[in-house]
């Protein structure tokens, strides 16, 4: 039987692996297993940076209908992910660091790092340095919904912390909080000889 | 790089912005609600008047137009707050140059106290003073050398101008005389052959 890459209605291409049968059962046997998972994995992020999604719940896999369809389901050949596989996916992701639980101390849905956060954090100094808003005091709103679209459009608040947290580290971010909310500023970096 | 040196302290006026700002976004997401809301009214009139209801879709455009008076009083709110916190901006960077020029002037001050007018000239005076008594000095030393050494150092001086003068030819420096007659071309016959030389090398590949 041959397998062929598919070319989605989004315009994401799929790998040949996808197009077969066995890669939507959790393998019993620990080798097949790690690389089917990896393969997942992969197809995974890969998917969530080319349609810029951020979570994916284990419940997506239960319930067709979602933005995932396209990778947990194959019509063609007649295979969908099984929601415990996907679970298993999960815990894979959370241990090598590229999701996390999201809202945390659950495990039906992790938020995804497509971008590592100190590439966030470094995605967001840049665009604050290039719209001109370094020492202007600035919301979570105006950052994740600007008026014109950014790299950061839509980026989830709990990353947006994150990607903050890692700046304050570096003295590059400062947050300020009143009873209303929270806003932060960015300064630049001063160069000491 | 120590502690945390680079960031200044919230003041209260930063919260007053953040507080302003954070109306302005509550303000836009309204206008976002507002504006679904009118776009789900039109849908909802044209569903009603292909099913023959005219008076009920007539209902939801009134409905649509009134909410679309409400976004335009929003939008002047929205200008005035993105107004107030553009003031609000602006005056903190005029406190901030004032600060900066009255610091620039008490450097200045302090500067023209160590450097007063009479200071300067006092100065001025006592350097020229100095300098008339090095001069005076430098005479009388000079006088010192010639009431003394006067006629020996003449007299060094006229053999040394012999001996240079002797080695150049005497009299005045000959200069070359200028041409009396107009210059003759050169024949035509060097220039042919300068033109065939110049014809026959051949320029390397």
């Amino acid at each position: 039987m041959a397998l062929s890459t598919h070319t989605t209605t989004s315009g994401f291409l799929l790998p040949s692996i996808h197009s077969a049968p066995p890669f939507f059962t959790q393998q019993p046997h620990p080798t097949s297993l790690s690389i089917a998972t990896d393969q997942w994995i992969q197809i995974i992020l890969k998917y969530a940076r080319h349609r810029r999604l951020f979570t994916i719940r284990v419940q997506d896999a239960e319930t067709p209908g979602n933005v995932w369809d396209e990778i947990l389901r194959n019509e063609r050949i007649n295979r969908k992910l099984l929601p415990s596989y996907l679970s298993y996916i999960f815990t894979q992701m959370v241990s090598r660091k590229v999701a996390a639980y999201d809202p945390p101390k659950q495990d039906r849905s992790i938020l995804i790092y497509w971008r590592l956060p100190e590439e966030w954090a470094e995605v967001l100094y840049e665009w604050v340095s290039s719209t001109a808003n370094m020492n202007t005091i600035m919301t979570f709103y105006e950052i994740t919904d600007p008026p014109i679209e950014s790299p950061l459009s839509a980026l989830p608040i709990p990353l947006l912390r994150q990607a903050i947290a890692i700046l304050a580290k570096s003295n590059r971010a400062q947050i300020i909080a009143i009873a209303e909310g929270e806003g932060v500023r960015f300064f630049p970096t001063t160069i000491k000889a | 790089m120590g502690g945390n040196q680079s960031m200044p302290k919230v003041t209260a006026q930063d919260r007053a912005i953040l507080d302003l700002k954070l109306q302005r976004d509550k303000v836009k997401q309204y206008q976002k609600n507002l504006q679904a809301i009118l776009d789900r009214e039109e849908a909802i009139a044209k569903q009603h008047l292909s099913a023959g209801h005219k008076d009920r879709a007539l209902v939801a455009l009134r409905r649509r137009k009134y909410q679309q008076g409400l976004l335009l009083k929003t939008d002047g709110q929205l200008e005035n707050l993105q107004q107030l916190v553009s003031t609000i901006e602006f005056s903190l960077v005029e406190v901030s140059v004032l600060h900066g020029l009255k610091q620039g002037n008490e450097v200045l001050k302090e500067i023209h106290k160590e450097m007063n007018v009479e200071s300067v000239e006092r100065l001025l005076e006592e350097t020229a003073e100095a300098r008339e008594y090095q001069r005076e000095i430098d005479e009388m030393l000079a006088n010192n050398l010639s009431l003394d050494e006067e006629d020996a150092v003449q007299a060094e001086l006229r053999e040394l101008q012999a001996a240079v003068l002797g080695e150049q030819p005497s009299d005045d420096v000959r200069l070359p005389s200028a041409p009396t007659s107009e210059p003759v071309a050169q024949p035509e016959e060097e220039e042919k052959e300068v033109v065939t030389d110049t014809a026959r090398t051949a320029v390397p590949a």
